[in-house]
């Protein structure tokens, strides 16, 4: 069958011939398909996926250009390289989207939903990276950042999580290479980043959001959970232009904890000057001696709550993000060269938050006949210090965090900033049950750096009109280290930390430490293409692919650290009184990918493509390591099929899709193995080797040789429709993803002998809605709003699990709440003790008045959203412009270490209930007993929480029953994402400084939140557990969030 | 023309066939440069693990919840982590590492070990291995009462073992130690497997007599529910010529380095910052009543301040003296011992109180020097530290008991709970230490027990099991014993 085309192709050598490329006005992007005719001819050629065509001509011959959506184009065949810039005249039947693979295609053509944001959206507020500036806007896409630290991770999910053991990330594809996205160095205590934020959003064209398997089952296993596909700028034929973009930003804190402001300092209803806690009497302004009694003397303060305490002790961050590029071309060749420089720091006193990042970019373009190059390369220099949150390491050292929310309302936080200071010192700080936090900022910290390269380069050969061979490499190479120190010190005996305290307690030393940690990631992709594209009949047309796919990617990880500072202050692995530890570890995984597409279309109205892919994967045995995965979609525009022009209804469109992705795991998952000994001892551990002798141990995890690989299956249906000139339009989409035979880790029987096994079970099922309505109320000359809605239902649902378990536990810490899946249950629920009932419904109490725990765990309900919601404006008033979106996430849950410790020392508003009086728990009974200690029935309660033992009410030590009730919360927020107002500078001005086009800003971003009734603690998106599934567990005492203000401007030379 | 297309097809053929045949090849590097294979196991490397293992646990958290359920320590006022084991107020989703670290981590690795030793001829390991098993089991059984052992450690071919009841466990353990006590042991190890045993450093004698020592205790267990087979395993014992221990078992290799630390100093002190357990007053009086010098080791002060058992709720005002109450004096380098050569005297002292095997008086004479011994003090004599060679069993096995008692902290501190269920020595107050007509020693219920007047008696099985094995037995009441318990103790 080739062969006889390949003898068909050839019966049109003739005359001379002409190359080019069509691109879009609009985008500037490539247009595939436009139909390339010899006037007067039946001689015509269609443009390849790349917009690039060959055709020959003959003498003083005129070339046509035409292509639904867009206003046809003549050109005079003059010359042998003729590149055509069309422009739209009706933009849905012509809009141009980068599908699978990066190949550009025509947008009615795609038979599911697909997102396509542009430059201006990205960076309407300059953030630092691309997914910053996109929070509410696209639907289906969940954005989040997770930490308030400068250069922290953005979490992106696409549709909702269905893989419980394994990654829900998406995968990054960037020009048509995959992008690495490790988070080198970060865990329950440090977020040092997500590479995918390493990207300059400056040098962002467009972002593609590809949702289902049918779009992303080309890209192999990783796109089992998305696609975003990322196009860089590249520069344009004619003379040089330099885009310039500078911005400033304050930041400052987002949301904050409200304490209560009635009860101050001290425990059991007492003032106590060395208590961490609010359970002392309510604030009467007296003036009181406070903290330390240093030399005879003691601070004095009226015993009064102090406002905005908290804010005191943070400063105002600053952000700066400037780009320069410069880009131009010729007709054969283009260039672009960009520098963008972020610097952030927080909003931490000092350097403990800064963040740096410098990305050189380097593009070019270039054609010589048939053969044209496209290739990039870019390096990016990262810096970050960063705090660690969460809980600190034990007998290490203590959390800035979780010192300052240890602080009663009544001591001045501003006051406390110079840690040196008498009475604020270790010795001297005012308990000791906690550190001074500007001492944890001070004395402890950490450094990422971080060194990438990537890029890639792309060679494509144009055999004929209609065949196009493309070969592709990239490389992705990390270098990181980083760096993490904690001081030592301990409390002079007899100083009031070190026992003179009126309670006579000692703070514990902190023994200090370093850890070094290196990284070396690295990705290598090749990928060699054939492309076709024809026009079979009048009525059909053709383009396909058949490619194959080689990738390799790995991590070598080494880390060193020492406990026990011999010098204070200095910070080095020699500085020891303990033996460093050491550890290293590696992965590395091929895969080969076989893949093909083929797209038909009919009359321009109906598109059916078909996919293919046969992965190879290295990391599963022989006889399970290859697999295949189809998907097919269709495309039919009503709108054009029923010649629907001039009615109200403007565009219409319905498509359906099916597609399956298989999946594989990570490397190193089939064989058993053995470790070197390291017992977890609950609180410490013990290492070997012990007096020179090794120890090794079975692994605790039980592998399986045949494991296969996991498989998405996929189906969406949906439609577009645009009604009065396309002024009001909605997408809706319905969609249902299942990921089967999934690869997990699910606990097993210790009596087996392991506590884990590596299985395939069963499924989670994700079922949801996706709807986008647009609407331009007002369009005039003078005043343009548009607008744009989104909504997203999607839930997933746990329907099967392996056989014998009732339960997976995904994770969970929290002193005991638990992230669970259970069978024909929404995934991951929250399970932590509950009461005891009798059986009319009353709480069983025992004979202290506490409420008894019930034997087995309840369910708090779980983790997913009922509804998403986004809504965006722009509303444009001759040169000013005005953005501002918002998001609602309405429903879930999730558990608040913030909200734990805030009970804990009795800042939580619910702390105050019943003004701390006794009182008797609501509803409760006490169970009678015979001798033996069977219970025989139930007497009303009558014994009282005393004043006294309010605290411990609250507390999960002791009052298990209900202590959950106030740390598992409601995590819905609705939050002003964005706010920006532009003015595009008259051109008048700018012919004054000599620039083509400027604009200036004014922009916030996250800049306020709302919270629902119940949660005074934190801010429910950021957490310190990652950014999968194991992140909607929640947060422990992590940095707020971060509040932005700034100012940029963009000059266009 | 051609010759271009014919071109890209050579090209596009020969990259495919180069890709193709590496695939064959594509997961040879699938093997983890990280962790070596399982078949590389030996008994060397194995048994050290699964000792330090045992050790981490038995005298890590375990030792926390028996030091304070046998009234040596309790919760104190000023910090609040074992709140929940000194109000008794434990479920199942409490403490789950010991179990899972003892079934996954220690027996596995023993089991393993025992197998390839057994394969190989190695009997002294084959004997170390087995004993060390039968000890981490008699634990888990004392702790548990039936826990899974003829289906268990199978992995992928039985994921849901079967339990078995404590007896018939008991009964495979004795069997398992006879097995391997009958093979050749007693040959010299090498110096490189001795430097293994932390132990007996290879001392194969002492080994003996450690699987001896155990096997009397664990007869002994038995004397409430098998009276006469405990009798008559005993007796065997005897007539047979056994020998007891008479040095410590246990391990003495903890330096106060990174990850090296004593357990239970790296647990309370290291990690937790020394903060939570105190003397407890049950423990202190009893110590003071007698003048006792391990109270200065013990305690490191021979006038310790206590806090009344769980009385950890207790105000400032109401009760000051106990936010200055003395903490546990622990070392980073104390040992973990596993049997004492004064608890293999007070077991043989039992023995012959019991059944008239040996002599009493002499066996709890070297039992009271041996534990002072231990801290290189003289024991005293009279009073509770001399044999009250009664006609009544219970007055010899009370004060054969309560030395026992005074000699397990810090490392051992479950034996003293086990004791108590087993025998009812000490004995449960009638009221509380505040109380003037307190007898000092006698085990007070704690101030906030949350069990209606009943002491522990048991763990209940952790979550970790019982949601993943459906053959888990219902659940039973901490406040019932274990099959080998005292009844209405």
């Amino acid at each position: 069958m080739l062969m006889l085309l390949l003898c068909i192709a050839q019966a049109y050598a003739q005359n001379r011939k002409v190359t080019g490329q069509v691109t879009g006005k609009d985008d500037g992007q490539p247009i595939p398909g436009v139909s390339v005719r010899v006037k007067g001819t039946s001689n015509g050629v269609q443009t390849g996926a790349d917009g690039k065509y060959i055709i020959s001509v003959p003498e003083n011959g005129v070339l046509t250009f035409t292509f639904l959506g867009y206003a046809p184009q003549e050109a005079p065949a003059n010359k042998p390289i003729i590149n055509v810039i069309l422009e739209f005249n009706s933009k849905q039947l012509g809009e141009v989207v980068v599908t699978g693979l990066g190949i550009n295609k025509a947008k009615r053509t795609l038979g599911y939903a697909q997102t396509t944001v542009k430059s201006a959206e990205i960076n309407l507020s300059s953030p630092i990276n691309a997914m910053g500036g996109l929070q509410g806007k696209v639907a289906g896409v969940s954005i989040s950042n997770v930490s308030g630290s400068p250069g922290g991770s953005t979490k992106v999910i696409l549709r909702g999580y269905t893989s419980i053991g394994g990654s829900n990330q998406p995968l990054y594809v960037i020009d048509g290479v995959p992008l690495d996205n490790s988070t080198n160095g970060s865990d329950a205590n440090f977020d040092m980043g997500n590479n995918a934020n390493d990207i300059d959003p400056n040098m962002i064209d467009n972002i593609s959001f590809l949702k289902g398997s049918a779009a992303s089952a080309i890209y192999g296993s990783r796109g089992s959970n998305g696609v975003i596909v990322i196009t860089t700028k590249k520069g344009k034929t004619g003379k040089p232009v330099i885009d310039f973009s500078t911005s400033a930003s304050i930041a400052t804190l987002g949301y904050l904890y409200e304490p209560q402001s009635e009860f101050g300092q001290g425990w059991d209803a007492r003032f106590i000057p060395g208590e961490n806690g609010n359970w002392g009497p309510k604030y009467d302004g007296v003036v009181r001696p406070w903290g330390a009694v240093v030399n005879n003397t003691q601070l004095i303060r009226p015993f009064s709550f102090i406002k905005d305490n908290v804010r005191d002790g943070y400063d105002n961050g600053l952000e700066l993000n400037n780009n320069i590029s410069v880009s131009g071309g010729t007709d054969a060749s283009t260039y672009l060269i960009s520098y963008g420089n972020i610097y952030s720091n927080g909003i931490l006193p000092g350097d403990f938050d800064k963040f740096t990042r410098n990305n050189f970019s380097l593009r070019g373009t270039t054609k010589y006949k048939d053969f044209s190059a496209d290739a990039s390369l870019n390096y990016i220099d990262k810096n970050g210090n960063f705090l660690a949150t969460g809980q600190a390491p034990t007998g290490i050292s203590t959390s800035f965090y979780e010192n300052m929310l240890q602080i009663p309302g009544n001591i001045p936080i501003k006051d406390l900033r110079n840690y040196k200071n008498l009475y604020f010192n270790v010795d001297d700080y005012y308990t000791p049950y906690a550190e001074n936090p500007f001492y944890s900022l001070g004395e402890t910290g950490s450094h990422s750096k971080s060194d990438r390269v990537y890029g890639n380069i792309k060679l494509d050969y144009k055999f004929t009109s209609w065949f196009t061979l493309q070969f592709q490499q990239s490389a992705d190479v990390t270098n990181s280290a980083d760096k993490i120190w904690y001081n030592t010190n301990t409390p002079t005996p007899g100083s009031w930390v070190g026992g003179g305290n009126t309670e006579g307690q000692t703070r514990k030393p902190d023994v200090g430490g370093v850890t070094e940690q290196n990284f070396e990631n690295y990705e290598y992709d090749s990928k060699l293409q054939g492309l076709f594209n024809t026009k079979i009949s009048s009525a059909f047309d053709f383009n396909g692919l058949l490619g194959v796919n080689y990738n390799d990617r790995g991590l070598r990880n080494a880390a060193s650290s020492i406990e026990g500072l011999a010098i204070p202050g200095f910070y080095n692995l020699s500085n020891s009184v303990n033996p460093p530890t050491a550890a290293e570890a590696e992965a590395h995984q091929r895969l080969i990918g076989f893949y093909g597409q083929g797209t038909l279309g009919f009359k321009d109205y109906l598109y059916l493509t078909v996919t293919g892919r046969n992965d190879i994967t290295s990391t599963l045995a022989t006889g399970h390591n290859s697999y295949f995965y189809p998907a097919a979609n269709l495309s039919y525009i009503l709108s054009q099929s029923l010649d629907l022009k001039g009615s109200l209804l403007s565009y219409a469109k319905l498509r359906a899709s099916y597609g399956e992705t298989g999946s594989d795991t990570g490397p190193y998952s089939i064989n058993n193995v053995l470790n070197s000994t390291n017992v977890g001892l609950g609180f410490g551990n013990l290492a070997f080797p012990f007096q020179g002798v090794p120890g090794f141990t079975i692994a605790n995890t039980l592998f399986d040789k045949n494991l296969k690989p996991e498989r998405v299956k996929d189906y969406e249906v949906g439609g577009e429709f645009r009604f009065f000139n396309d002024r009001l339009g909605f997408d809706l989409t319905y969609y249902q993803k299942t990921r089967q035979d999934q690869i997990l880790s699910v606990p097993i029987a210790p009596s087996a002998g392991y506590t884990n096994k590596l299985v395939n079970f069963g499924a989670v099922r994700d079922r949801g809605v996706e709807l986008a309505f647009s609407a331009t109320p007002i369009k005039s000359g003078l005043v343009t709003w548009d607008m744009n809605y989104t909504f997203t239902h999607s839930q997933s649902v746990v329907t099967s699990l392996p056989v014998g378990l009732d339960k997976v536990i995904l994770g969970g810490d929290g002193y005991g709440a638990l992230f669970v899946a259970e069978k024909n249950k929404p995934l991951g629920l929250f399970e932590a003790p509950v009461a005891a009932y009798d059986p009319k419904g009353h709480i069983i109490v025992d004979s202290q008045g506490f409420p008894e725990t019930a034997a087995a765990n309840g369910i708090y309900g779980n983790f997913q959203h009922d509804f998403v919601m986004g809504w965006n404006n722009n509303i444009r008033v001759k040169d000013f412009t005005l953005g501002f979106t918002f998001e609602w996430d309405k429903g879930g849950k999730f558990y608040s270490g913030t909200a734990d410790l805030a009970y804990f020392v009795g800042a939580a508003q619910g702390t105050t209930y019943n003004d701390r009086n006794p009182f008797i728990v609501p509803n409760s009974v006490q169970a009678v007993t015979d001798a033996n200690g069977k219970v025989t029935g139930y007497t009303e309660n009558t014994t009282p929480i005393t004043e006294a033992n309010t605290d411990d009410y609250y507390y999960f030590n002791s009052n298990k029953a209900q202590a959950w009730n106030y740390r598992i919360l409601d995590r819905s927020f609705i939050k002003l994402r964005e706010v920006s107002l532009s003015y595009t500078l008259p051109k008048t001005w700018l012919s004054a400084i000599g620039a083509q086009k400027a604009s200036v800003s004014v922009y916030g971003r996250n800049l306020y939140t709302w919270l629902p009734a119940g949660n005074h603690y934190v801010d429910p998106e950021v957490s310190n557990y990652g950014t999968d599934l194991n992140s909607e567990f929640g947060e422990f005492r992590t940095a707020p969030p971060l509040r932005f203000y700034g100012a940029s401007l963009k000059v266009t030379f | 023309m051609k010759n271009k297309y014919m071109t890209a097809k050579s090209v596009v053929f020969i990259i495919s066939a180069l890709i193709i045949c590496g695939c064959n090849k594509i997961n040879d590097i699938n093997v983890s440069p990280n962790n070596p294979p399982l078949d590389k196991a030996t008994p060397e490397v194995l048994f050290p693990s699964a000792v330090v293992s045992t050790a981490g646990r038995v005298g890590g958290e375990l030792d926390i919840i028996g030091g304070l359920w046998s009234q040596y320590w309790t919760q104190s006022v000023a910090a609040s982590q074992f709140r929940t084991i000194d109000a008794y107020s434990l479920t199942r989703n409490d403490f789950n590492g010991n179990y899972t670290e003892l079934f996954s981590g220690a027996l596995p690795d023993y089991q393993l070990a025992i197998s390839q030793a057994k394969a190989n001829k190695q009997y002294p390991f084959y004997l170390m291995c087995t004993v060390m098993k039968a000890y981490t089991y008699e634990v888990l059984v004392d702790l548990y009462d039936k826990v899974p052992y003829s289906q268990a450690f199978q992995g992928a071919a039985n994921l849901q073992p079967k339990f078995d009841d404590g007896h018939t466990i008991y009964k495979g353990l004795l069997a398992e130690i006879d097995s391997a006590l009958a093979t050749n042991y007693n040959v010299a190890l090498s110096d490189a497997d001795a430097k293994t045993d932390f132990i007996f450093k290879g001392n194969m004698d002492n080994w003996r007599k450690f699987a001896n020592t155990l096997k009397l205790k664990m007869y002994l267990r038995m004397v409430n529910a098998y009276p006469q087979e405990a009798q008559a395993g005993v007796q065997s014992l005897y007539t047979s010529g056994a020998d007891f221990l008479d040095v410590d078992a246990g391990v003495n290799i903890f330096s106060d380095a990174t990850n090296l630390r004593n357990p239970l100093y790296a647990y309370e002190v290291f990690n937790l910052g020394a903060v939570n357990l105190r003397a407890s007053k049950t423990f202190t009086s009893w110590l003071v009543a007698n003048s006792d010098p391990r109270t200065a080791i013990y305690f490191g002060t021979s006038s310790p301040t206590a806090i009344d058992q769980g009385n950890y709720t207790a105000s400032q005002s109401a009760e000051p003296s106990y936010y200055s109450a003395t903490s546990p004096k622990l070392s980073a380098t104390d040992p973990v011992y596993f049997l004492t050569a004064a608890e293999s005297d007070f077991l043989q002292a039992e023995a012959a109180a019991r059944y008239g095997l040996g002599n009493a008086q002499a066996s709890f004479d070297a039992g009271v020097q041996a534990a002072f011994a231990q801290y290189n003090l003289t024991a005293p004599t009279g009073g509770v530290y001399q044999y009250p060679a009664s006609a009544d069993l219970q007055t010899n096995l009370r004060a054969i008991i309560y030395q026992k008692w005074a000699s397990y902290p810090n490392s051992h501190t479950l034996e003293g709970f086990f004791d108590q269920e087993r025998t009812g020595y000490p004995e449960h107050s009638s009221v509380y230490s505040l109380d003037p007509n307190y007898v000092p020693g006698e085990w007070v219920y704690s101030k906030n027990g949350v069990t209606s007047g009943k002491f522990p008696k048991r763990l209940v099985y952790p979550e970790a099991e019982r949601s993943t094995n459906s053959n888990t037995p219902p659940e039973v009441p901490i406040t019932t014993p274990v099959w080998w318990g005292l009844p209405n103790n």
